[in-house]
């Protein structure tokens, strides 16, 4: 609309109430009622692009302060809680009562009273009306009755105006209950929506196996809040179940709820099966390290074979008196299934079992983080490689690079090997060749296992320890934690939510469906038959009226218009 | 168009009347049936191995208890009040149904071509024969698409029922491949075996036999031919995109993750792509409608001109396509909620996917009102049918590939 339209359409504002009704029918208007939907459409978009409740830090480096301050401002990172968002919601209820206010009595109105009579004028603006010239018929009644077995499940009422006798028929009478039955479910919709925001919560609750917890954390705008329950919640245990492919398959935790002191429910959850207790649902959400017990075997690089333990948790630091090298554990995992195909291969998913990550720091050492795993590395033909580890040097998972490192060290007697071959060749002193080294191999086996005798499969454990021999010298670092042990202890994330609106909003959900189905599949069509006598037979009008759907009404209406014809015919013969 | 089809009469006989309301009826209640096992039956709903608990003698007895109880149900009830007969109900939903018996005994007969156990595996998935299934439907839509392109030009009623039936064609060779699939799924590991509206690729052909099967019901009821060149093309540029993803790798049956072991899954999906699938024809409506305004107002050649509904027709097509849609996805999206709710704990927490199913259906709320109130007209209709089918396409791929969120079953890797 035009500014001069706009105003031309103003009432002149005499007086407040004037004004005020004024507003009203706007608020009512189907325009506005277009207006909210687009614009409420484009406002969620919004939130959809720029993601939501992210760390300030990661919106100040993505954005630059400049934008980063003006979409702050505007609540963009939080955005279906500002002001301005609920306000537009707040608008669309506004405007719903009061079109639903406007209508709703003149739609009731009009589904009770049905006038029979049509007056010929308005016949003229009928969409749908043809007519037949009837000789030799005079019985109106047959007429009626050849025109009510037509019309199977309608309703009808008759009206008699001079020699003129009108039949109305109707089907689908309570349409406009389809009107409003989805304009207040909106309503109802929102009313459920405000009423969890207000008195219900939902937080998370992470509890590691064997302890409880009533505190639930959620984010409030851009800070955590925190709330306490009024039971406690136990994790007794936690299972995951695997795919053969190595995907999760299934979560499941035993929870135990304390009430008052007392344990009142034990049960088991999963993802898609809560538990629900006094109005709180508990939903399975995630799963992590609960601080597991993990014992590293420290190898001692210095030469002297010493391999001392220790003994730790995860998410705990322990310090190395020795060599002052402090290890953070961050994680561990007891299954770690990797494709071992190469890249264009068909895929080969193999469990490369229990792995533990830490991050080691050290009087003049870089900072790395490492993933040890237990068991050394056997590829898909059996051929074992040695204990392995994951090494990212920048501290970022993306950077982790597997590293080999020759030995089985789940074996003892490979590190002192490892270390009688180190001697043997550092007495040949700088001698090279094939020979020499084979020579050095030949008098640490039979240093480490006796004159002669030699293990099974020790060709293999040659190959590793001259892989040991290239690659451990290399390491910067005094010692090498490697993982020998683990008691795994897993929290569960638990989701808490309480939302007393939640009905509120199924009922107003069902109120949409319904009335929707009302309101698109049961037109009201409206049929009459108006037979009026004329040049010694009758003139009989057939005149339609639907409110939607006139692909159908229109098939429908001719085809009863040649089916009619069709009886009348038979009654004049 | 003109105002009724002719048909055989066996057909007709078929599929109205009292063999019709029976039929409606048996299939309700053989679903109710079904239902009701996964409710309260025995060992009650298994995720891992519902297809075979209906196949099985306790399905075949809670869904044949329930379609003779069905059954016994109309009897009474239609001799109550014989105008129930005439049900446009049961008429309306019985050739549909007729049509998925149908697709179970087509895969039923695909199955018999399946590999030996012995060949399947898991990593190399190319042998299995819904894949094949699925290439025929491929080539049977996009020469559907042909024909129907064709008969625009050459409007012979030979080209116009190649046409037509190769779209039918195509419908039953992907629903059929789909309920193969499902099947196939078992066949690697029971534990791995799901309903096959899982993955991106799935949902593609569930949408492309939709939105022909929907396009196809028009066509019948209203003679609006001309319409199919554009909604056969719009399913044509959906096959190009499924055996794309098929070339990179995504057409592969993979486990499900846990959030999506529930039945809400089978009903939630299925749902949503009643409503995509409408959409899309709405907006085929809207495009043959700009096509034939262009061509009026250049006034085009006389011969299309013919065949072309008119423009009211094509407006009441689009808005027909949409009042099939629009409850649907209402009642989609609600499931979905209701799902998130009990796997989740809240039934709307503003995830983009969610976030753009509102979009969605806002802009068809919108359209549903500018269409009764004045100043919007034709044009601007067919232009916000077909941008509507935009923000659709938005909602179920592109938030799949550029936007994160819980609905991440989709996301191309
Ligand atoms: C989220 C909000 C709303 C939804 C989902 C909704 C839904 C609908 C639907 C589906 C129709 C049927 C259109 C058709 O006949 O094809 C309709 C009609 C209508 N709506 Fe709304 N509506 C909403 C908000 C509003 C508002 C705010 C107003 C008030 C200004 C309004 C006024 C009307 C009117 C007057 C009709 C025409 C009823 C008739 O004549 O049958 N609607 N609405």
């Amino acid at each position: 609309m035009t500014p001069e339209a706009f105003m031309a359409n103003m009432p002149r504002m005499q007086s407040f109430p004037s004004f005020f009704k004024y507003i009203w029918q706007r608020l009512g208007s189907m325009s506005l009622a277009i207006i909210l939907l687009v614009v409420l459409a484009i406002a969620s978009v919004i939130g959809t692009v720029l993601l939501q409740n992210q760390g300030q830090a990661d919106y100040l480096q993505q954005f630059g302060p400049l934008w980063y301050w003006v979409f702050r401002s505007l609540g963009l990172f939080d955005m279906y809680h500002t002001w301005w968002f609920l306000t537009i919601l707040g608008f669309l209820m506004l405007s719903l009562s009061a079109c639903l206010w406007r209508n709703v009595p003149k739609m009731l109105k009009d589904m009770r009273s049905r006038k029979a009579t049509v007056t010929d004028k308005a016949l003229k603006h009928f969409q749908y009306s043809n007519r037949w010239q009837l000789d030799g018929v005079s019985d109106v009644a047959a007429i009626q009755a050849a025109f009510q077995k037509r019309l199977q499940g309608w309703e009808f009422r008759t009206a008699e105006e001079g020699d003129r006798h009108s039949i109305r028929a109707d089907k689908g009478r309570w349409n406009k209950w389809g009107y409003i039955l989805v304009h207040s479910a909106i309503l109802v919709i929102l009313v459920g929506g405000w009423m969890g925001a207000h008195f219900g919560f939902r937080g998370n609750m992470a509890v590691p196996e064997g302890s409880a917890d009533n505190e639930i954390s959620f984010l409030q705008g851009t800070q955590t809040g925190h709330k306490t329950m009024p039971f406690m919640v136990r994790c007794n245990s936690f299972f995951i179940d695997f795919y053969p492919t190595g995907a999760p398959k299934e979560f499941r935790s035993n929870l135990t709820i304390i009430d008052g002191g007392k344990e009142v429910l034990t049960s088991d959850i999963i993802v898609n099966e809560p538990l629900y207790y006094k109005g709180v649902r508990i939903y399975q959400a995630s799963f992590g390290d609960g601080g597991s017990d993990i014992v590293l075997k420290l190898f001692h690089m210095d030469g002297s074979e010493a391999i001392t333990t220790a003994s730790t948790q995860v998410y705990k630091s322990w310090t190395d008196k020795d060599t002052g090298i402090v290890l953070k554990i961050t994680d561990f995992k007891p299954y770690n299934v990797e494709n071992l195909a190469d890249p264009g291969q068909a895929k080969k998913f193999q469990d490369l079992g229990p792995a533990v990550e830490y991050e080691m720091r050290g009087p003049g050492l870089k900072p790395v983080k490492i993933k040890s795993f237990m068991n050394p590395f056997v590829d898909l033909n059996g051929v074992n490689h040695g204990s392995f580890m994951m090494i990212s040097l920048t501290g970022d998972d993306a950077d982790y690079k597997p590293v080999a490192l020759g030995l089985d060290l789940t074996h003892p007697v490979e590190w002192k090997l490892f270390h009688a071959f180190m001697k043997h060749l550092s007495a040949l002193s700088g001698k090279q060749s094939k020979q020499a080294n084979l020579e050095a191999f030949r008098a640490a086996m039979n240093d480490v296992f006796g004159e002669g005798e030699r293990p099974k499969g020790f060709q293999e454990m040659a190959m590793r320890t001259l892989q040991a021999v290239n690659m451990l010298p290399q390491l910067p670092w005094p010692i090498l934690p490697v993982l020998s042990d683990f008691t795994q202890h897993y929290y569960t994330g638990l989701q808490l939510a309480r939302d007393p609106g939640m009905n509120v909003v199924w009922i107003g959900s069902a109120l949409l469906v319904f009335g929707l189905c009302i309101m698109f599949y049961m037109p009201h069509r409206k049929l009459w038959l108006i037979v009026q006598p004329k040049d010694g037979g009758m003139t009989v009008t057939l005149a339609g009226m639907v409110n939607r759907n006139h692909l159908v009404f229109n098939k429908d209406f001719h085809d009863l218009f040649t089916k009619l014809g069709d009886d009348f015919a038979g009654l004049s013969s | 168009m003109t105002a009724t089809t002719a048909e055989s009469g066996f057909f007709v006989a078929l599929n109205r009347g009292r063999g019709a309301f029976l039929r409606f009826a048996a299939y309700l209640g053989a679903m109710v049936g079904i239902a009701a096992m996964a409710k309260f039956g025995a060992g009650a709903y298994e995720e891992n191995a519902f297809l075979y608990q209906i196949l099985s003698m306790k399905g075949l007895m809670w869904g044949g208890t329930g379609a003779l109880a069905g059954c016994g149900l109309a009897v009474v009830a239609s001799t109550l009040k014989p105008s129930l007969l005439d049900a446009k109900s049961a008429r309306n939903f019985v050739p549909w149904l007729d049509g998925f018996v149908l697709m179970v005994v087509l895969a039923a007969i695909w199955a018999l071509f399946e590999p030996a156990q012995s060949q399947i595996s898991y990593d190399n998935q190319s042998n299995l024969f819904a894949g094949r299934v699925i290439m025929a439907m491929n080539v049977v839509f996009i020469f559907s698409a042909v024909s129907y392109i064709a008969y625009l030009f050459a409007p012979d009623s030979f080209i116009g029922r190649v046409a037509t039936w190769s779209a039918y064609a195509g419908v039953y060779l992907g629903g059929s491949a789909l309920l193969l699939r499902w099947h196939e799924s078992y066949l690697f590991d029971l534990d791995i075996g799901h309903a096959p509206v899982s993955n991106l690729y799935e949902v593609f052909i569930l949408l492309f036999c939709i939105t022909a099967a929907i396009y196809l019901a028009l066509e019948k009821r209203y003679q609006a031919k001309a319409m199919g060149a554009f909604v056969m093309t719009l399913v044509s540029a959906g096959v190009f995109f499924g055996v794309w993803l098929d070339s990179v790798g995504q057409a592969d049956i993979k486990p499900l993750v846990p959030a999506l072991q529930s039945y809400w899954m089978k009903i939630h999906v299925p749902m949503n792509f009643v409503g995509y699938g409408s959409f899309a024809v709405a907006c085929g409506a809207g495009m043959a409608y700009l096509f034939r305004y262009r061509l009026e107002s250049k006034g085009g050649t006389s011969k299309m001109l013919a065949i072309f509904p008119s423009l009211d027709q094509l407006d009441q097509l689009a808005y027909k396509a949409v009042a099939i849609g629009f409850p649907a996805f209402t009642l989609a999206t609600i499931l979905g909620a209701a799902w998130a709710a009990e796997a989740w704990g809240g039934y709307w927490s503003w995830d983009p996917k969610e976030t753009w199913a509102l979009i969605v259906w806002l802009i068809y709320g919108s359209y549903l009102h500018a269409r009764v109130s004045h100043g919007w007209h034709g044009k601007a209709l067919a232009w916000w049918a077909v941008a509507g089918f935009l923000v659709t396409v938005f909602c179920f791929l592109g938030v799949n590939m550029y936007l994160s969120g819980l609905h991440s079953y989709g996301h191309l890797s």
